[in-house]
């Protein structure tokens, strides 16, 4: 499947979807106004990877800061991945500061909400 | 839980608000000036004074002029190093008014080099441009300015870069320090050259005496940032990046910041243009911090018919319990029948967690269709 790589904007994240290197990441900052058209091509993507996906993916979130609108849509990623982890080991990686709380909080509001593994990892 | 400050900060809104009109601007910053604050706040006005103008030449030269005054800055903050720069802090303003530019700076000297520093302004506004040029040219060369010769150059290119006489003020502290402000004028490509000094207006926000004023204010209520102008996802990126310079209290200034977002973005989203002339939504937006907390006070224009949807939904986030608002909220994040965060208070619920504190809100009554919105929430500071 053809990888799916967005370069981070000022207000929107980098998008790495690349089954052959393996690596699955979004990350840096992601506080577009509109969050829906963002992601919309990320979940098709997802969507799509989920019917022949690789025995295993870890999906990295190290965002600095989400915006409401995109929380929305993380949520909608992360349960898109629920459909992958049919056929793959998902696992979810939520990266934050140690020194921000609110990462942190969110990344736990989405492991109570979503079935897939869930790993919360501080940085310093 | 009304503080003292949150509620002199609401009175103060609307004044600052309607200190300026039209599609005019002014940011100020007030505090320490540490080499990447003193970036982003480059970076802030330069996007800013893009979106209102399309006169290359005139962007750079107010770029120019920036970077000279903000040096100027860190400068003078270094020679009184020994001094708490917490207990005395600069300032920095740019303000658009009308056609004209406005870049001014107010930063404490020792009182004993006031008198070498007023020789110095005195004498470049007695020069006209080409003599200028060569004194400017005889510093560089001779550099008889001594060490104190860098700020010399730096106001004789501020003068030289606007075409403009240096306005300046004194205001003494006590028997060690003065304020000392400084003020370029930058017309734009039409009136340049033209030594625009004599049309330089008494009245409005961007006179000498009114930043002047407005200094006080701020350390008056202790505001760390002013902000008057067009709200978009630019500024945003901006203001975050300003704030985030202020590392000498991270967990303190991520709070701020992740609560600045949904903050501000409220006002892109729902914010109306101040008036038909506006070349964006218009918006104030500032900071103050009392012992505890940084507050965070927004204000804004919204039509009236919004003011009713408004406020039910903050009593609504403001009437639950932590528990159930948390609840509330894995609600709203898994409803995707509504895909639109903006329709279900999502935004609100968001600061009111964030800030773990109701949310105070305010409107007042502008004319047949308008309102002036306040909402205005708190951070613990905590480090």
């Amino acid at each position: 499947m053809e990888k799916l790589i967005i370069e981070e904007t000022e207000d929107t994240p980098e998008i790495i979807l690349d089954p052959e290197q393996n690596i699955f990441k979004i990350s840096k900052i992601s506080v577009p106004e509109n969050a829906l058209d963002f992601y919309k091509p990320v979940l098709e993507w997802i969507k799509e990877y989920a019917e022949r996906p690789n025995v295993q993916t870890v999906f990295e979130f190290d965002l600095e800061y989400v915006n409401t609108a995109s929380s929305k849509q993380v949520i909608q990623v992360i349960l898109q991945l629920q459909k992958v982890a049919e056929k793959s080991d998902v696992k979810v990686r939520w990266y934050y500061e140690s020194i921000d709380e609110d990462m942190k909080a969110l990344g736990n509001r989405y492991k109570k909400l979503v079935s897939v593994p869930f790993e919360l990892v501080e940085i310093e | 839980m009304t503080t003292e400050l949150g509620s002199k900060l609401f009175d103060i809104a609307y004044p600052l608000f309607q200190r300026i009109s039209n599609d005019d601007f002014e940011y100020v910053y007030r505090g320490y000036f540490s080499h990447n604050i003193t970036k982003k706040i480059l970076f802030l006005a330069d996007t800013n004074i893009s979106k209102v103008t399309s006169q290359q030449t005139l962007q750079k030269r107010i770029y120019y002029i920036m970077v000279e005054g903000l040096q100027n800055i860190t400068r003078h903050q270094d020679e009184i190093a020994n001094l708490n720069t917490e207990k005395y802090p600069g300032i920095f303003a740019i303000q658009k008014n009308g056609e004209r530019y406005y870049i001014s700076t107010g930063n404490i000297v020792a009182n004993e080099n006031i008198p070498a520093l007023k020789e110095k302004l005195d004498t470049i506004n007695s020069l006209n441009p080409d003599e200028l040029k060569k004194f400017h040219r005889e510093m560089l060369t001779t550099g008889s300015m001594s060490d104190k010769g860098g700020a010399g150059l730096g106001l004789i290119e501020m003068s030289r870069k606007s075409g403009n006489k240096l306005l300046y003020s004194f205001e003494q502290l006590d028997d060690e320090y003065t304020y000392f402000y400084l003020q370029t004028l930058i017309p734009n490509d039409k009136n340049y050259g033209a030594n625009d000094t004599e049309g330089q207006p008494t009245k409005g926000h961007s006179s000498l005496n009114s930043v002047k004023q407005l200094h006080k204010q701020m350390n008056n209520e202790n505001l760390l940032l002013y902000f008057n102008g067009f709200f978009n996802q630019e500024n945003l990126l901006s203001l975050l990046a300003i704030i985030k310079g202020r590392m000498n209290m991270p967990l303190t200034t991520i709070k701020v910041s992740n609560v600045m977002v949904e903050m501000l973005q409220n006002i892109i989203k729902h914010g109306n243009r101040r008036d038909s002339t506006s070349a964006g939504v218009s918006g104030v937006f500032f900071m103050g911090q009392t012992g505890k907390e940084i507050m965070l006070t927004s204000g804004n224009i919204i039509k009236n018919e919004a003011k009713d949807v408004i406020a039910e939904r903050l009593e609504f986030v403001n009437g639950m319990s932590k528990d159930e608002l948390s609840d509330y909220y894995d609600d709203i994040l898994l409803d995707f029948d509504t895909a639109d965060a903006k329709k279900t208070g999502l935004g609100f619920s968001d600061l009111r967690i964030k800030s773990d504190r109701p949310l105070k809100y305010r409107f007042m009554n502008i004319n047949d269709d308008q309102q002036f919105y306040i909402l205005q929430t708190a951070v613990t500071i905590k480090n």
